[in-house]
């Protein structure tokens, strides 16, 4: 194993908040254990290919009024005349509004999310798509009970953007 | 005998294998070097998981040393719609290489377990966040039981075959078979993938099935696949269902 190969098992385990690892190649053993005290592993990074759902409605940004003090965003219902985007499923499958069946959901209405928040899952065969916020927002409705089917392109929340 | 991460390494021309003496799901792990943008392909192989992970919140029985269990990360460069269909490919992928490195005859039970007679022999599951798909594989080698709960449904290599077998050549063998049938996926698209899974599954057509819904239970005969990979059900209540995820069993 080389120093540089060593180095790059390091930086993984120093980045990914693995704990521990070994790594065997050859005759050689690796072991690295992080101290207790490292920071946590970083956020999870988005740099987004592909995103997985967008808008269907173009987040409108609230018209800084001058003067006024900004209300904060609540989970509020809409008033007529406003129009809350969605998030839209991006496949065909079943809703699950949290990680396992009895656990705590992903969000709830009320909950403000930032971008790259796991919202719920869409299973489909068997592959378990997370969805995630793409922007920071405010959930303002959870549309879809926990176990149904969707269909690609429903809306599955509406949120009031940040 | 530790895993020859380093042959395996070699024969799969120098691909980044990780193998970790313990840890509590390659799922995580290997979500988290996928976020940091570890290549496609990457494998995280584990002699322990302590909490080995099922589909939706169910655990896979990780026996130290006696199981193959490892993720692998995979970008595909398909539609976001037709990417499910890599669950099917991942199955029939599995069972090919039983076959040919036993000589068992397997079946999948849609949409991709592994089976040896009725007891599962290898399971898989796929994690999607953004354009990172992680792959979970367990595979029961040279177990020679299972506690009791397990017992009916699950089995092992060694169990069918009354032989031991190493992992690398396994292992090696399964990452190749997993490359050519996401390469069919790819390149031939998915009716190809629905085709051959069709040929290899006795669950597809004109099997009696109780389908687990959650707090429902559907029953029925299955009636093909649609074209997007999804399992037709003729219930008996006359009632045709499109099975999107769910548990299939027999009847």
């Amino acid at each position: 194993m080389t120093i540089e190969e060593i180095r790059e098992i390091i930086r993984l385990v120093t980045e990914t908040g693995v704990g521990e690892i070994e790594v065997q190649r050859g005759e050689n053993r690796v072991w690295i254990k992080r101290q207790a005290s490292e920071p946590p592993p970083l956020p999870y990074v988005t740099p987004v290919a592909q995103p997985v759902f967008a808008p269907a409605v173009p987040p409108v940004t609230p018209p800084a009024a001058s003067g006024t003090p900004q209300t904060p965003p609540s989970a509020s219902p809409p008033t007529a005349e406003e129009k809350l985007p969605v998030i839209t499923a991006p496949i065909v499958g079943t809703y699950y509004e949290a990680p396992s069946p009895g656990a705590e959901p992903f969000v709830k209405v009320g909950d403000t999310v930032q971008p790259g928040q796991v919202l719920c899952i869409i299973e489909s065969m068997k592959l378990m798509n997370e969805i995630e916020a793409e922007t920071a927002g405010v959930i303002v409705a959870k549309l879809v009970p926990n176990g149904k089917p969707v269909e690609y392109g429903e809306a599955l929340f509406t949120y009031r953007p940040i | 005998m530790p895993f020859d991460v380093d042959q395996v390494s070699q024969r799969l021309g120098g691909r980044t294998v990780l193998w970790l003496t313990e840890t509590d799901s390659t799922m995580n792990d290997a979500a988290r070097l996928a976020a940091l943008g570890a290549a496609s392909g990457t494998v995280v192989g584990a002699e322990r998981q302590t909490a080995g992970q099922g589909r939706h919140g169910r655990s896979w029985y990780s026996e130290a040393g006696l199981g193959l269990y490892f993720s692998v990360i995979l970008r595909i460069a398909l539609p976001a719609d037709e990417l499910p269909v890599a669950t099917l490919a991942l199955g029939l992928a599995a069972a090919e290489c039983i076959t040919q490195l036993t000589g068992l005859a397997v079946d999948l039970r849609w949409p991709n377990d592994v089976l040896v007679g009725e007891r599962k022999v290898c399971g898989i599951l796929i994690q999607q966040q953004q354009e990172n798909l992680i792959c979970g594989l367990g595979l029961n080698v040279n177990h020679t039981a299972f506690p009791e709960e397990l017992a009916s449904i699950a089995t092992s290599l060694r169990l069918e075959t009354g032989r031991e077998f190493a992992f690398e050549p396994l292992f090696i063998d399964l990452i190749l078979s997993i490359d050519r049938h996401l390469e069919i996926l790819t390149t031939q698209g998915k009716e190809a993938i629905l085709r051959l899974f069709t040929q290899a599954s006795s669950y597809v057509v004109g099997r009696r099935v109780v389908i687990d819904q959650g707090e429902t239970a559907l029953r029925g005969t299955t009636a093909g696949l649609d074209e997007n990979g999804f399992l037709i059900l003729q219930g008996d209540d006359g009632k045709r269902t499109v099975v999107l995820a769910g548990g299939v069993r027999p009847a």
